[in-house]
């Protein structure tokens, strides 16, 4: 039972550099967290932080409600797997995953149990007088999980375990890896910069980015209501699109105009708009929520465009169009004929814009948020 | 193997990348490897004394030099001591080296970097110093008389009442002492310096993996840094002992200015160059004959801590592509 909290955590380096600031986050008991992030964000110092085997430089972690923030690595009973899984290289497989067990000076034959136990339960009782080396990237990372789960740990803490695997592997192993968090309920923080991982894996998102917690939601909602811009952009492949729109008015309705083409403001955006008398705005859409027709007629919620090239996925076509100038992408079933430089019409759902405020490049409902 | 296949092998290998890389290396082996001891064996044959050369370079006298070498180890007394103490001075400078070296580089790891890099400079300083001023700060130290830094502080501190002549009173031990601290000091540096690089390169998470389990200081050690410092430790115990079997420059200043005993003083390679070079008459055959054996001695040994502590396993065994 082990609820991990971090109450305004800042870590400046010696050297100067901020590695995060302000960090406020609370990952509940049984909870499967993705800390997700682009490469240098921080992510890694988080999970050190977590670890202790970084101090805050400001700010205090607690586990349950036990401060922890100057408590060392090793009291803190938590399971630790690196990107590298740091596999002892002289030590058997065995010996890897018994080391912890060792340090803590248990009797050889419960020692024996535990790694036997541990090892079944992922798969590796048959590699066991095996060396690191002589081992596959995915059973190198299997073992790395049980050299940190043969302790049974409180908090289980992974930094990119998968990122070293290649792509089969990898969608194979995060199944399987949910899985196992699900049926040990530990508390898990999970490192990646993979946002399908994250999405397919976590409880929770919380998205970093230079150091700071940008938002923390349930993958459905970090991805449906990116709060910035950075996170729509962050999250989907392809990533959300993002046009530059002009607010106007006629006859007491609001409109967009996106490219010289006007098409209506969605209607739960109207208040926030009216509130701020925004006149910019930049409008978020996912590619798989735009439909595209041969023609416009009359809809008031589409734009023309001209098709820029057709990547067929198998699955489906992505559509890459041209919007005045910028370029959109749509997700289109393949039964849709196009040829390059053909009009089209592009139909974003309107239930599922999300607008942004173009200074500070947040969606106007967390800036509604953050004022109310 | 027929002569035209050796011959067209050689043609190959000069014609080869390989060879024009290796270039460098085999002139300065040639120069100031092969050539010396071409001329040693050469000499070895001759009874060559006293430098003139003129006379006896083209007089032959076989193997006695050789005899006359394993005569005088086995009835001369005043050889046998120079023998025990190569011995002694070997194994137990090479101990102090390796060891020293490993412990200092293990303790530095595990300071602040600050403290590290000074601790490191100050090992240092032994090799940076010049020989002679560097055995002249351990002259004066070591010194018989009450001048002796030694011997003044354990007087003023009431430990001993009359100065003691370390060197030439303590036989052997005196004299082992001091070579053995002089030389094993100077020694720990070039260990330190190997085995903090092979540190430094030991990916830090194993290190951190270990301490989030609880290990300490000393079980990161034994059981995570000695076991992946192996092949540097076996690297520089081969190369520091073949260094010591032929060092004599800070033992020769010590002996010529009288600090330490000139028997129980003087190893194995000083020995052949006192018989060459300082020597009232200058034995040069004899010396040669000498030199030529500690380098047989010298290529066994090395070989043979290199076959026993398993490099040929290291060197073989491609680190990277398999
Ligand atoms: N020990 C350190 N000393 C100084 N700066 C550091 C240290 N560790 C990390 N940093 C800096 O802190 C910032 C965050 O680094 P961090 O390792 O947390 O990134 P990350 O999100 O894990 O990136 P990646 O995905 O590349 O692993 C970076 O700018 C990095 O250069
Ligand atoms: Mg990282």
């Amino acid at each position: 039972m082990v609820v991990v909290r971090l109450v305004n955590v800042t870590k400046v380096f010696r050297t100067g550099v901020v590695g995060v600031k302000d960090i406020n986050l609370t990952v509940n008991h049984k909870e499967f967290m993705a800390l997700l992030g682009p490469s240098g964000s921080g992510k890694s110092t988080t999970l050190y932080l977590i670890a202790g085997i970084y101090r805050p430089s400001s700010g205090k972690i607690f586990f349950d409600d036990r401060d922890v923030t100057n408590v060392p690595p090793k009291d803190r009973n938590i399971g630790l797997v690196f990107q590298n899984w740091a596999l002892y290289p002289h030590m058997r497989v065995y010996d890897n995953i018994a080391f912890p067990l060792r340090i803590k000076r248990l009797p050889e034959n419960e020692i024996r149990k535990k790694v036997l136990e541990t090892a079944r339960m992922l798969r590796i009782e048959k590699l066991l007088n095996r060396y690191p080396w002589q081992l596959s990237g995915g059973q190198q990372q299997r073992v790395a999980i049980a050299r940190a789960l043969v302790k049974e740990p409180d908090v289980l803490l992974l930094d990119e375990p998968l990122s070293n695997l290649d792509a089969q592997l990898r969608i194979s192993v995060r199944a399987e890896l949910k899985r196992l968090q699900k049926k040990l309920g530990i508390t898990t923080i999970y490192v990646t910069h993979d946002q399908a991982e994250a999405l397919a894996m976590a409880d929770r998102i919380a998205v970093i980015n230079n150091g700071r917690i940008i938002q923390i939601g349930a993958p459905e909602q970090v991805y449906t209501k990116p709060a910035t811009v950075f996170v729509g952009g962050f999250l989907g492949n392809p990533p959300m699109n993002f046009v530059e729109g002009e607010i106007i008015e006629d006859k007491g309705k609001l409109y967009i105009v996106i490219a010289g083409q006007k098409i209506i403001s969605p209607t739960h955006y109207e208040p926030i708009v009216r509130r701020r008398g925004l006149r910019k705005v930049i409008v978020g859409f996912r590619p798989e929520d735009t439909m595209i027709l041969p023609e416009c007629r009359d809809r008031n919620e589409c734009v023309k465009g001209m098709v820029y090239a057709v990547e067929p996925m198998g699955r489906e076509y992505i559509v890459v169009a041209d919007l005045g100038g910028e370029l959109v992408k749509a997700i289109v079933p393949r039964t849709l004929v196009l040829t390059d430089d053909q009009e089209i019409c592009l139909c974003p759902s309107l239930a599922k814009i999300v607008l942004f405020d173009p200074k500070t490049e947040k969606s106007l409902e967390s800036l509604a948020a953050e004022k109310d | 193997m027929t002569k035209t296949n050796l011959f067209s092998k050689i043609k190959n290998f000069i014609h080869s990348d390989a060879f024009i890389f290796l270039l460098p290396a085999i002139i300065l082996i040639i120069v100031f490897y092969l050539i010396p001891i071409v001329v040693s064996v050469y000499m070895s044959f001759t009874p060559l004394k006293n430098w003139n050369i003129a006379r006896y370079i083209h007089e032959f006298v076989g193997f006695e030099n050789y005899w006359r070498f394993l005569y005088m180890v086995t009835h001369d007394p005043t050889v046998r001591p120079i023998f025990i103490t190569t011995v002694v001075f070997i194994l137990i400078t090479l101990a102090i080296n390796v060891l020293g070296g490993l412990g200092l580089a293990i303790a530095t790891f595990f300071m602040g970097e600050r403290e590290a890099s000074s601790t490191q400079l100050l090992w240092l300083l032994p090799r940076m110093t010049p020989i002679a001023v560097y055995s002249m700060i351990w002259y004066y130290f070591f010194h018989g008389s009450e001048i002796g830094t030694l011997n003044s502080i354990l007087m003023s501190l009431g430990i001993i009442h009359n100065p003691i002549d370390w060197g030439q009173s303590i036989i052997p031990w005196g004299p082992w002492m001091i070579i053995i601290f002089v030389n094993g000091l100077v020694g720990v540096s070039y260990g330190m310096i190997v085995f903090t690089s092979a540190i430094s390169n030991i990916p830090k998470e194993l290190v951190i993996a270990a301490r989030v389990d609880g290990a300490s200081n000393w079980s990161i050690t034994k059981n995570i840094l000695i076991p992946l410092l192996k092949w540097h430790i076996v690297y520089v115990t081969t190369w520091q002992m073949l260094s010591l079997l032929t060092t004599y420059d800070h033992i020769f200043l010590l002996v010529e200015w009288g600090l330490v005993n000139r028997y129980y003083g003087t190893t194995w390679a000083l020995y052949i160059y006192n018989m060459a070079f300082t020597a009232a008459e200058k034995d040069l055959g004899l010396a040669a004959a000498t030199g030529v054996i500690l380098v047989i001695v010298g290529a066994i040994l090395g070989l043979l801590a290199l076959k026993i502590l398993g490099f040929e396993k290291m060197v073989k065994e491609p680190r990277g592509d398999i």
